[in-house]
């Protein structure tokens, strides 16, 4: 992912989006209901971080957002 | 980062390079999106021999064949209930809405996923807070909340911005005036019609809105929000400033929004659209400054992908710098200036004659109808649709209510009057009829006219 922008906060943005997106691409049958689906609450969200911030992200349906 | 003009800045703020090469990565991974994923899509673009790694430049884009309304309809006649568009299995949407079709009965119908439902949100975010609204504004939503998708993303839009929303839905006209005082809301989201009708309403009361706490209005649905005459007086009987938007339940949210320097037209959100202005009747671009059909590629929502969608609308495009507000995103001068085809638009839906008539013609007992559109009590629009019973064995009072319930069922609930008429005394056409009477009013215009 190309991110062209260096700053820390919104570096550590994308890796947390990218860290949840592998835990429901890898792990989501392992999580609770509690779990799965505020993680897809929260992947949803974080997709509109990543979206803005000059990327062109991937679509989530295939991990179910 | 409360104190920024923009919600998103550094998109808000690119250079027409940085723009246009940030829609073509989109625009890229859009169409290989499609091509693996949208049956119906993917034909289209390998027929036109198109893949992602061929688009070098917005150019190319003109190479996609355009999407059409009537595309949308037959691929979902012929393969119910959504057409082949899908990009994912329906059981992954958590939302389903309409809004009205071309040819009848059938609505145009959308699913959106958790992901999607988020993006729609964000496109109105841009708006609110491009005209100011903030954490600490209370927002009331004169909406009825059904499966028209109209303010919902709106609403969504306010609580992630972190505003107390008030949903006022299920509301009479006086509970809401009043909820509107009670709750001391400071911006109001509305259709220009209601926003009058609520002043009105107001007045009876022996309110003065203008002395109360709604500093903004947040407009959409129809094109009043930005006619001048009619954005000048709302903002006079509400005193407070109106900002107008503009979207389409085939987009899911907003495309376009006025930003707090009123520039007389909306800000296109060019980091999540493309939208394209050309010659109605062809496929060539139109200048800036000129008249053209808006034609709008999506790169938020992915379950039911939007490319070079032949939107109807005309409007003008003009440049960023006419607006003092710092953006870079284009403007849409005037906002949606009219249509090209015969829609119109009554309280926020959409009504097309041919649907209209397709529902009619299912009542063998009439033989004539017209459509007339008027505006009541001076600011509100109204339809209802003249018929012609010849049989005077009809039982036309049952008829009348059974039509009127059946268009009313084919337009998201809009109140169709019926009226019968003397038989003969309703136009007849050889050629191409024309059954559709539009007698209403510019409000806060001098005379009277079509609002578009």
């Amino acid at each position: 992912m190309d991110t062209r922008d260096s700053t820390q906060a919104r570096s550590l943005l994308v890796e947390c989006y990218s860290n949840l997106e592998k835990v429901l691409r890898d792990h989501r049958d392992e999580l609770a209901p509690f779990e799965e689906r505020n993680a897809l609450k929260a992947v949803g969200a974080l997709w509109q971080i990543v979206n803005g911030l000059e990327v062109a992200p991937y679509q989530l349906y295939d991990v179910g957002a | 980062m409360s104190s920024s003009l923009y919600w998103n800045p550094r998109n808000e703020t690119l250079s027409r390079d940085s723009i246009e090469a940030l829609q073509v990565e989109k625009l890229r991974r859009l169409v290989d999106w499609a091509d693996v994923n949208a049956v119906w899509h993917a034909k289209r673009l390998r027929d036109a021999g198109v893949t992602g790694d061929t688009l070098e430049n917005l150019s190319d884009l003109r190479r996609i064949p355009c999407m059409t309304r009537d595309d949308w309809m037959q691929g979902q006649i012929e393969t119910p209930p959504y057409g082949p568009f899908l990009t994912a299995p329906e059981q992954l949407a958590i939302r389903y809405h309409t809004t009205s079709g071309t040819t009848g009965k059938t609505p145009i119908r959308v699913l959106d996923s958790i992901k999607d439902w988020e993006w729609i949100a964000e496109m109105w975010c841009y708006g609110f807070w491009g005209f100011g609204i903030r954490p600490h504004d209370t927002v009331f939503f004169a909406f009825g909340y059904g499966t028209f998708v109209g303010f919902w993303g709106a609403h969504y839009a306010c609580e992630k911005i972190g505003c107390l929303v008030v949903p006022g839905g299920n509301m009479t006209t006086e509970q809401r005036v009043k909820q509107i005082l009670d709750t001391g809301s400071t911006v109001v989201c509305c259709t220009p019609t209601y926003a009058l009708r609520m002043a009105q309403e107001a007045r009876d009361l022996g309110i003065d809105l203008a002395k109360g706490p709604v500093k903004s209005l947040i407009l959409s649905g129809e094109p009043g929000g930005s006619i001048p005459a009619t954005k000048r007086l709302i903002e006079e009987q509400w005193g407070a400033k109106a900002g107008d938007t503009a979207g389409m339940t085939e987009l899911g949210t907003i495309m376009v929004f006025e930003c707090s320097h009123q520039p007389g037209g909306m800000h296109i959100i060019e980091d999540n659209f493309i939208e394209e202005v050309l010659d109605p009747e062809g496929d060539e671009p139109v200048p800036y400054g000129e008249l053209g059909e808006r034609v709008v590629t999506s790169f938020g929502r992915g379950f039911l992908p939007v490319i070079r969608y032949r939107t109807r609308d005309l409007v003008v495009k003009v440049p960023a710098s006419e607006c003092d507000c710092g953006r870079t995103f284009d403007i849409y001068e005037g906002g949606i200036r009219g249509r090209v085809d015969d829609m119109k638009v009554v309280r926020g839906t959409n009504i097309y004659p041919r649907a209209i008539e397709a529902i009619v013609r299912e009542f063998s007992e009439i033989d004539e109808f017209q459509i007339h559109l008027f505006t009541a009590r001076g600011i509100r629009d109204e339809v209802e649709v003249f018929i012609e019973i010849p049989d005077s064995r009809v039982d036309s009072e049952t008829l009348m209510k059974d039509l009127s319930q059946a268009l009313s069922d084919g337009h998201e609930g809009l109140r169709f009057g019926v009226k019968k008429v003397e038989n003969g005394k309703l136009p007849r056409f050889e050629l191409k009829a024309k059954r559709l009477v539009d007698e209403r009013k510019i409000v806060g215009g001098t005379g009277e006219g079509k609002p578009m």
